[in-house]
């Protein structure tokens, strides 16, 4: 009697056990339907509970996909929170956030501008490196209040349909040789650089800038310069015609050379290399898992994800080894094209930033 | 409950949410504007000091006088000639020049944008075309310069000033210019001896307004200026989230501010304001 | 009668007036034919007409999240301006003093200050609500700027109507909910239905407030527009575009409709 309820009482347990087990399969597979698959795997689950949300902020567009592909799922996937919004982290909202204590973005996509503007007033932790690994760093770019992403270039493209042969960064300034508007960023960062390189200065001499130089240079084509704001922009007005060369980024121009099937062609030649940089914001929202974010962003597989997407170099040295025979043209710091660039100063930046870029605006841009 | 009884206590009851409300959300806003003019980065007027003494800001607000001058006077010469058709004409016409104006008054400021994009790019409908014809071999420079500013600008406003000049034309009595010529007066003696000073208050209360808006206007100049021809918001909005200016940016605001709200206290001396912007 | 006394228009004045106003509609006409292009970039439809852009507008998520939101954020602020203008506008009006006359004049100060000074001023308060990115931050904004054109129709519609009226009920025994309900507000109705059309396209339209305050959670449907003029140039924008035209004269006729049946 008593062996047989324990057989029986066995067998229930059994029985039990199996239910739950096909129960849970069939919620995991309606998760999987409803695409929070990662979330819902055993002890992900748990841990999504407890980790906070990071936001990272980005300048929208494709890049929202792409880093939600290369940054965000693999994390999420390991039991993090990571949300992608392009809605721009313009400097004077980063801090408007801080001012008021009502920062919610964690983790911002920015230069080294950011940190020249916003680091004096305060607005930015310190990168915790105890978290964040500076191994997984080219030397040189893991700052005090940033640490390096990506690395860009700010290059010369031309229309093909509209000038013959390969214009030099001189003839940028050339109207006579070649008519037409040229487009350059409405900010003074890159631009005085590939000024200053297109008439002549040797990229070592760059630093400290020759600014009043670079602005004469641009004064001299003031009538003829159009100015873009965001990437996308910058994109637009080359495709569709609005000027026949500028001054832009790598990663713009390589997706125009695809999608206009080499209508527009761009160099490295005389450009200039620029980290893309993370900062958080001071008292953001999810406290130091914006490093452990940022940590798990390090990955070099993944950052590989940005340059096929979108022509972004990796900045972990592992990632140089890793990128595809096909994809090193395009990565503005493979060696080959890092040999014909300069490269931005942070240090000259830090120093100077604010007042030149009012200078550049004042006597430019508007 | 006595005092309730009081019956215009009553009343000023009625208006306590909706002033309440203004003082917290609109008038609050707008002095932290002037209180950030005056402590950012630190407290005084440097700020305004700074402004008096850049050359490119006086620059920035000249191009800005300019043209809020030129497309207020432009706006007012083209409305004087709908308002003048559209009081005259018989109904049916009036209705549907009408129709016209008010529907170009509310259409979306973006959606006009979008529109002169599309017609004045260099690949744009009107450069197409007249590549298409023969006329011209390389598309002409329509966009991103003054020109396009005003188109841009002249659109929006002309409904602005027309209503006002109509509502004035409206109330003319017909038979003082018919009696004019009946006594033996030209057209144009009728016209500018008779018609025209009756419609000056129309004149005045279209200019002023068309002008405040001209002033203030970002959407159009930003867009359709590609950055070359700043105007005052324009500069503001930069100074605020891009230079990360704050005092300088808040000066300005506050600067604009005082321009506008003088000229409206000037003003309100001829006219009433609440004609002038009940007729928008 | 009076149509004949009036002098005729030379020719000249004529063609120039409705030159004026072809102006005025053109980019209308050129929005919606460059809608309906067969071609994949911003152009006239040139072998026949499209709609395939349509289709990508309403099968984009994105643009059908932001016109639902801006619907709402229309909505909500235009319910808020049209109760609390209406009611202001009526105080005002029956206590007819020139301190009523300040309170009306400062409701329209909205419609006079550029909205930059505005926008900049709310962006930084509304950081330290913690409304930035939030549907409250902009629909109390546009309720506060859409104010002004509920006060001035509610004002002109009760400018003719006399105040012995109100009185007259008052003294019959009626309280001021039942003569406000009763006997006000069926007389301005015209009045109020306009002024919530007009805070409503105002909402609907306002760019300079959301290019500040909106964010992930709340991008308005100006918002969205804004980066697609600026950024993709494409003939879907000017789908969107149409939809707004048409909204906005569907809106514009329902108010010119209720308007005059009551007149």
């Amino acid at each position: 009697m008593e062996q047989q309820s324990f057989a029986q009482d066995y067998a229930e347990i059994m029985r039990e056990q199996s239910a739950r087990g096909i129960s849970r399969r069939a919620i995991l597979r309606s998760a999987l339907a409803m695409g929070v698959a990662p979330l819902a795997l055993g002890a992900g689950r748990v841990f999504a509970e407890t980790r906070p949300e990071v936001v990272l902020v980005n300048w929208g567009g494709l890049s929202v996909e792409v880093f939600q592909k290369a940054f965000a799922d693999p994390f999420n996937a390991a039991g993090g929170n990571l949300v992608i919004d392009g809605s721009g982290p313009l400097n004077g909202k980063i801090l408007t956030m801080v001012q008021s204590n009502a920062v919610t973005w964690d983790i911002c996509d920015a230069g080294v501008t950011t940190i020249a503007d916003l680091g004096p007033k305060g607005a930015l932790e310190q990168i915790d490196y105890e978290i964040v690994d500076k191994s997984k760093v080219v030397d040189g770019f893991a700052y005090d209040l940033g640490v390096v992403n990506y690395f860009f270039s700010s290059v010369m493209a031309w229309d093909t349909s509209k000038i013959e042969g390969q214009p030099s960064p001189a003839d940028f300034f050339d109207i006579e040789k070649i008519p037409g508007r040229r487009m350059i960023r409405k900010d003074s960062q890159a631009m005085l650089e590939l000024a200053l390189l297109a008439d002549g200065v040797a990229p070592a001499d760059l630093y400290p800038l020759d600014v009043e130089r670079a602005l004469a240079k641009f004064e001299s084509i003031r009538e003829h310069l159009l100015f873009w704001s965001s990437g996308a922009e910058s994109q637009s007005l080359l495709r569709d015609g609005e000027c026949v060369m500028g001054f832009l980024w790598s990663t713009r121009a390589n997706m125009l050379k695809e999608e206009t099937e080499g209508r527009i062609d761009y160099t490295f030649e005389k450009g200039l290399l620029q980290p893309g940089i993370w900062v958080v914001p001071k008292g953001n929202p999810a406290g130091k898992e914006a490093f452990h974010a940022i940590a798990s962003m390090q990955s070099a597989a993944e950052q590989i994800i940005l340059l096929e997407q979108m022509g972004n170099g990796p900045a972990n040295p592992a990632g140089s080894d890793l990128v595809p025979e096909a994809l090193k043209a395009v990565n503005p710091s493979d060696p080959a094209n890092t040999a014909v660039q300069a490269k931005v100063s942070a240090e000259w930046y830090f120093e100077n930033h604010t007042a030149v870029y009012q200078e550049f605006l004042d006597r430019i841009a508007s | 409950m006595r005092i309730l009884a009081n019956p215009m206590l009553r009343y000023w009851l009625l208006i306590a949410p909706a002033l309440l409300a203004m003082a917290v959300f609109y008038f609050y806003p707008i002095s932290h504007v002037l209180w950030m003019s005056v402590t950012l980065p630190e407290p005084g007027v440097s700020n305004f000091e700074s402004l008096a003494a850049s050359r490119s800001v006086q620059r920035m607000l000249w191009t800005t006088l300019r043209i809020a001058v030129l497309s207020t006077m432009i706006s007012l010469i083209l409305a004087y000639f709908v308002a003048y058709v559209i009081s005259t004409v018989d109904e049916r016409r009036r209705r549907l020049l009408f129709m016209g104006v008010v529907i170009s008054l509310w259409i979306s400021v973006l959606v006009r944008a979008f529109a002169w994009f599309a017609l004045l790019r260099n690949d744009g409908l009107i450069n197409q075309a007249l590549i298409g014809m023969g006329l011209i071999d390389r598309p002409l420079p329509l966009m991103w310069n003054e020109f396009a500013v005003l188109v841009g600008m002249v659109h929006y406003m002309l409904p602005l000033a027309i209503l006002p000049l109509y509502s004035g034309m409206q109330s003319i009595d017909p038979r003082l210019v018919a009696a004019a010529r009946g006594l033996g007066a030209s057209r144009m003696t009728a016209f500018w001896k008779i018609w025209f000073p009756l419609t000056l208050p129309g004149v005045f209360a279209a200019s002023i307004l068309v002008f405040i808006y001209s002033l203030g206007f970002y959407v159009t100049p930003a867009l359709l200026g590609g950055g070359k021809k700043m105007m005052v918001a324009e500069y503001i909005k930069v100074q605020i989230l891009e230079v990360v200016n704050w005092g300088l940016g808040s000066a300005l605001a506050t600067l604009l501010l005082i321009f506008v709200l003088v000229t409206l206290a000037i003003v309100s001396r001829v006219v009433d304001l609440r004609k002038v912007f009940g007729a928008g | 009668m009076s149509d004949t006394l009036r002098q005729e228009p030379t020719i000249v004045t004529k063609s120039l007036a409705w030159a004026v106003i072809c102006y005025l509609v053109l980019p209308i006409t050129v929005v919606v034919s460059v809608s309906l292009t067969d071609r994949p970039y911003l152009s006239l439809p040139s072998e026949g007409v499209s709609l395939q852009y349509y289709e990508k507008l309403f099968t984009s998520s994105e643009w059908l999240s932001s016109i639902w939101q801006s619907f709402v954020i229309a909505t909500v602020s235009t319910a808020i301006c049209g109760v609390l203008g209406t009611l202001a506008a009526i105080g005002c009006w029956r206590i007819g003093s020139g301190l009523a006359n300040v309170v009306r004049m400062a409701m329209l100060i909205p419609l006079m200050l550029p909205s930059m000074i505005y926008a900049l001023g709310a962006y930084q308060v509304w950081a330290g609500f913690g409304w930035v990115n939030t549907y409250t931050g902009i629909i109390i904004a546009h309720a506060m700027t859409g104010m002004p054109y509920v006060v001035i129709t509610v004002s002109t519609s009760l400018a003719g109507l006399d105040p012995k009226l109100e009185q007259a009920a008052r003294n019959l025994g009626a309280t001021m909910g039942q003569s406000l309900r009763h006997v006000i507000i069926p007389n301005i109705r015209p009045g109020v239905i306009s002024g919530l059309v007009f805070a409503f396209i105002h909402s609907w339209d306002e760019l300079v407030i959301a290019l500040f305050i909106a964010g992930r959670n709340v991008f308005t449907l100006p918002r969205r527009m804004w980066d697609g003029i600026n950024e993709h140039l494409d003939p879907t924008m000017a789908a969107v575009a149409t939809v707004l035209i048409f909204l906005t004269v569907i809106l514009l006729a329902a108010e010119f409709f209720l308007r005059g049946k009551k007149r």
